[in-house]
């Protein structure tokens, strides 16, 4: 009996097939979810049924499994969440959890004992985050594991990326999910294993592309959202309602229920856009579906389609704020429901990063915990890159007329004005940053020589990088070294030796050095050059110069100095009198260097970087040179500020 | 035609003052460089010879202020809090100002050379300070409530809605209609202080108050013509000065000698805001 039930039960995922979104698939799709769940309100309950599968791909049978249960770490103060001050629980009731009542393999063999909670990452004991489940029999490689289980999620609030408020649900990171395992040679492991590490409060993903077939049964009057697409919705008659989604192929599955949602549809090429947001929200829906179909034209044109026929994504009202910024692929949070004054371009800002996600994590699925720069750094890169495009002819966040501040200026400001940018280097796990730097390093630091290697190797090669890195792992799980593995390619393709054999100089600096870029002007000269004059023999002489022009010969002679333990190589822009104008070239690998210019011109001006390449070089101030002492406008700002005052002064004055 | 004669005679008064408004005029320079000499100092020290100014042609770059590191924010700090000093210095300086120029434009006739111009400031200082103390906080007073309250009950009712931002423009016309009838009140208690030499503040505002209701219509509209010319001139100005990026030394210093020009003017258009009340009391007398 027992038997038969589990054989019906295993084969409704093939039942459902016939709705399936993808004809072939994207991924390999090495684990699956059937999820059948109810979201009590009251008790702050998503209690359910799940079936779960993984498929061994590797080459030797696996004797455990290893599962996320990232809402334990809202179950007490004590987990390594929770005790980094991230989070506490408002109150008693604000504590989360997520328990396996019953857990079933598919022999029907109880493995509810064989459950213990593991601290890979730290050791703590008192984090519950990480399952491991000791199998009765391995899993012989090509077989599948699956897994029946009971479970009652508890959901935390404050939310924290997943929780509740009042009546608000962002139903995140909610279901026991697998890690990752990981044959040897994959991201280059030296042997197999099980990567699944304990939730952080600084990265929560690293996942396998799955399927799931989602129910959930909510309350009639609340309005709901997912990253699925939508199957069916149906009216149980007792107030209550379930909603069947279907997703496949993304790393993660959300959904969100508020009775207070207003919902907008708009359409990008074949993709149906939903967006959720709450009445004030409504006045901004406009530019928000525009965000997103900005992000969408740019990445499509230039790392590689996206794929989903939809998507899904929401501003959360103020009792949801702590939602707001996230991403699951196909359904994200963008942050702000209307709140800050629309010449600042946060809003759009926040919904292009997280929707970036669907590429940087959610397609290129690398893993977030280890290597947080190849998600975070990678997509704020680009956030920045569309955001500047779009907005404010290249000042993306502010363009008004007396202010003006781009998104990517934004990031390297971030960098360069931190005290710790030299802490650490830009490859630690999310949880070993340390003095606060995680987010400085993984985005900002990031995106600012993803930006400068976009510098050196130009736009449309950057373009490209992006585009290989897309068809090559694309729906796989690609490191950091296949990153870099992938920028020699195209770089040796297209520039041959131009940079070196390959540019891990670069990588070695930026990646996994903490050496700082600053290169400075540090003094230029025109000397009049002079015939000859002294003593010889015990007579004074003077030998005048053939030139009978002589008062108008000059030794020109620009001095560049490299401050930083970063050597970059640098383009150096002279200006002279005479209107010439040459453009130097400097590998940037010694200390100094002194460029001469002998002959009737004087230099009036010298620019170190002058296309901003280098978005690296912590000061730009001292990257230029003018012979005018007044350029520097001092003056200018003065006269401004005196009038200010003055006019200040009288109309405060009655 | 009262309307016009009143104001031309007021602005004869005020022109004919040239020399006591050029005093005031440097003595207010001189005080803000007091602040804003050593804050340019500073700013030669961080930019020196630098082309990076040039990102604060076309609007200031905020990402300047990030190369800038923490010289950006002591800069931030010492011009700000040296403009809250000099805007209280300034307000002590120009109310003891007023109360040479009152007395310039009543007992004094138009003949008061600028070391009686001092004496009759000195003299008026205390009442006219306590008087400008005064109507300075009903003025703000008066400001929180017509605008500040309605504003903040839109803004909560209709959640920042397209609705409430027209609904606010009412509030600003009654605050601006009723800005007027302050000014007219203070400059009348004013000239009642320097015409009388009582130094009672009260029975100065009793008097503009009176003042205020004789012929009112005559002396609200001509207030409310200079109240119009103010913030017209106010407003230009300032948008001049934001606007104006002269970069080289010689246009920068055409470009401090115009902003200059503009203060003076802008003192003589408070001198014949003084002067036009003088003359409606004088009239209504
Ligand atoms: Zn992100």
């Amino acid at each position: 009996m027992r038997r038969l039930l589990f054989i019906f039960m295993f084969s409704m995922p093939l039942l459902l097939q016939g709705q399936a979104i993808f004809d072939i698939p994207l991924s390999e799709r090495t684990t699956g979810y059937d999820i059948a769940a109810v979201l009590d309100p009251d008790s702050k309950t998503v209690t359910g049924e799940m079936t779960a599968w993984w498929v061994n791909r590797s080459a030797m049978p696996v004797d455990h499994a290893m599962l996320h249960l990232y809402l334990n770490a809202f179950s007490s103060n004590k987990s390594s969440f929770a005790a980094s001050g991230r989070w506490s629980p408002a109150g008693d009731e604000g504590y989360g959890y997520v328990r396996i009542s019953r857990l079933m393999d598919a022999s029907g063999n109880d493995l509810t004992r064989s459950m213990h909670f593991v601290a890979p990452d730290d050791g703590n004991i008192n984090d519950r985050t990480v399952l491991q489940i000791d199998l009765t029999a391995p899993i012989n490689p090509g077989d599948t594991l699956k897994l029946n289980m009971l479970f009652e999620s508890k959901l935390p609030s404050p939310i924290v990326r997943t929780g509740y408020n009042k009546d608000y649900f962002w139903v995140a990171q909610w279901f026991p999910k697998f890690g990752v395992y990981e044959p040897a040679g994959m991201r280059q492991r030296e042997s197999d294993g099980w990567n699944c590490h304990q939730f952080h409060p600084n990265s929560e993903f690293y996942a396998n592309h799955s399927v799931y077939n989602v129910s959930v049964t909510i309350p009639s009057d609340y309005i709901a959202g997912s990253g699925g697409l939508l199957l069916e919705e149906m009216d149980n008659g007792d107030g209550t309602k379930k909603i069947k989604w279907r997703a496949e192929d993304i790393v993660d599955f959300a959904w969100t229920a508020w009775p207070g949602y207003k919902v907008v549809t708009d359409k990008w090429r074949g993709v149906d856009i939903t967006f959720l947001t709450s009445e004030r929200g409504l006045k901004i829906a406009d530019n928000q579906v525009n965000a997103v179909k900005y992000g969408l034209e740019y990445l499509d044109a230039r790392v590689g389609p996206y794929p989903w026929p939809h998507l899904t994504f929401v501003d959360p009202p103020v009792e949801g704020s702590g939602a707001g910024g996230m991403e699951y692929t196909t359904i994200f949070t963008s942050a702000g429901s209307g709140l800050v004054p629309s010449f600042l371009r946060m809003a759009e800002m926040v919904t292009i990063h997280e929707f970036g996600h669907a590429y940087f994590m959610g397609i290129l699925a690398s893993n977030e915990f280890e290597e947080p720069w190849l998600d975070e750094g990678v997509n704020s890169y680009w956030e920045e890159r569309i955001v500047d495009h779009y907005y404010g002819d290249g000042y993306g966040l502010i363009r008004l007329p007396f202010i003006k501040f781009s998104d990517a200026d934004m990031a390297r400001t971030s960098y360069i004005g931190s005290p710790s940018r030299q802490a650490a280097t830009n490859n630690l796990p999310s949880w070993l940053y340390p003095h606060g730097t995680y987010g400085m390093m993984s985005y900002q630091k990031a995106a600012t020589w993803l930006h400068t290697l976009e510098g050196l190797i130009t736009t449309e090669t950057m373009d490209n990088v992006f585009r290989e890195f897309y068809r090559k792992w694309a729906f796989r799980h690609p490191s950091g070294k296949d990153f870099i593995e992938t920028v020699n390619d195209v770089v040796r393709r297209e520039h041959g030796e131009k940079f070196g054999k390959d540019m891990n100089w670069f990588f070695d600096q930026v990646l996994y050095g903490t050496e700082v870029c600053d290169y400075r002007v540090s003094g230029v000269s025109n000397r009049k050059i002079t015939g000859y004059s002294g003593i010889v023999d015990g007579d004074s002489v003077t030998f005048t110069r053939s030139d009978r022009k002589s008062d108008t010969l000059y030794l020109a002679k620009v001095g560049i100095e490299r401050m930083g333990g970063m050597k970059l190589p640098i383009e150096v822009l002279v200006s002279f009198d005479n209107g010439d104008e040459i453009l130097e070239e400097w590998d940037g690998t010694a200390r100094f260097t002194d460029f001469e210019y002998p002959g009737t011109r004087k230099v009036t001006r010298v620019t170190i970087d002058p296309d901003s390449k280098i978005d690296l070089d912590v000061n730009r101030i001292n990257n230029s040179w003018t012979d005018d002492p007044e350029f520097p406008a001092s003056g200018r700002m003065m006269t401004k500020y005196v009038f200010l005052m003055q006019m200040l002064i009288s109309l405060f004055t009655i | 035609m009262d309307y016009f004669r009143i104001l031309k005679r007021g602005a004869v008064a005020a022109a004919t003052s040239y020399r006591l408004i050029l005093v005031m005029w440097l003595t207010a320079l001189m005080m803000v460089l007091l602040v804003a000499l050593p804050l340019k100092s500073i700013l030669k020290g961080v930019f020196d010879r630098s082309l990076a100014t040039e990102r604060m042609l076309d609007g200031f770059d905020a990402g300047l202020a990030g190369d800038m590191g923490q010289s950006f924010g002591y800069l931030i700090g010492a011009a700000s809090f040296g403009g809250l000093l000099l805007i209280l210095a300034g307000f002590l300086l120009f109310t003891f100002f007023a109360g040479g120029l009152f007395t310039r434009f009543t007992i004094a006739w138009g003949d008061l050379n600028v070391a009686s111009f001092m004496k009759a400031s000195a003299r008026n200082f205390l009442p006219f300070l306590m008087l400008a103390l005064l109507m300075t906080l009903i003025i703000f007073a008066w400001t929180a409530l017509i605008i500040g309250v309605p504003v903040g009950i839109v803004a909560a009712v209709t959640e920042g809605s397209i609705m409430g931002s027209r609904l606010m423009l009412i509030p600003f016309i009654i605050w601006a209609l009723g800005m007027p009838v302050w000014l007219l009140v203070t400059d009348h208690s004013r000239r009642w202080m320097a015409a009388t030499g009582s130094g009672k503040i009260f029975r100065a505002m009793g008097a503009g108050f009176k003042a205020l209701r004789r012929g009112f219509l005559r002396s609200y509209s001509t207030m409310v013509t200079l109240f119009i010319v103010n913030v017209l001139f106010f407003g230009a100005a300032l948008w001049i000065a934001t606007f104006s990026v002269p970069e080289r030394g010689g246009l920068i210093f055409l470009f401090f000698l115009a902003t200059q020009a503009l203060f003076i003017l802008r003192l003589f258009l408070k001198a014949w805001r003084y002067a036009t009340v003088s003359e409606l009391a004088l009239i209504q007398a």
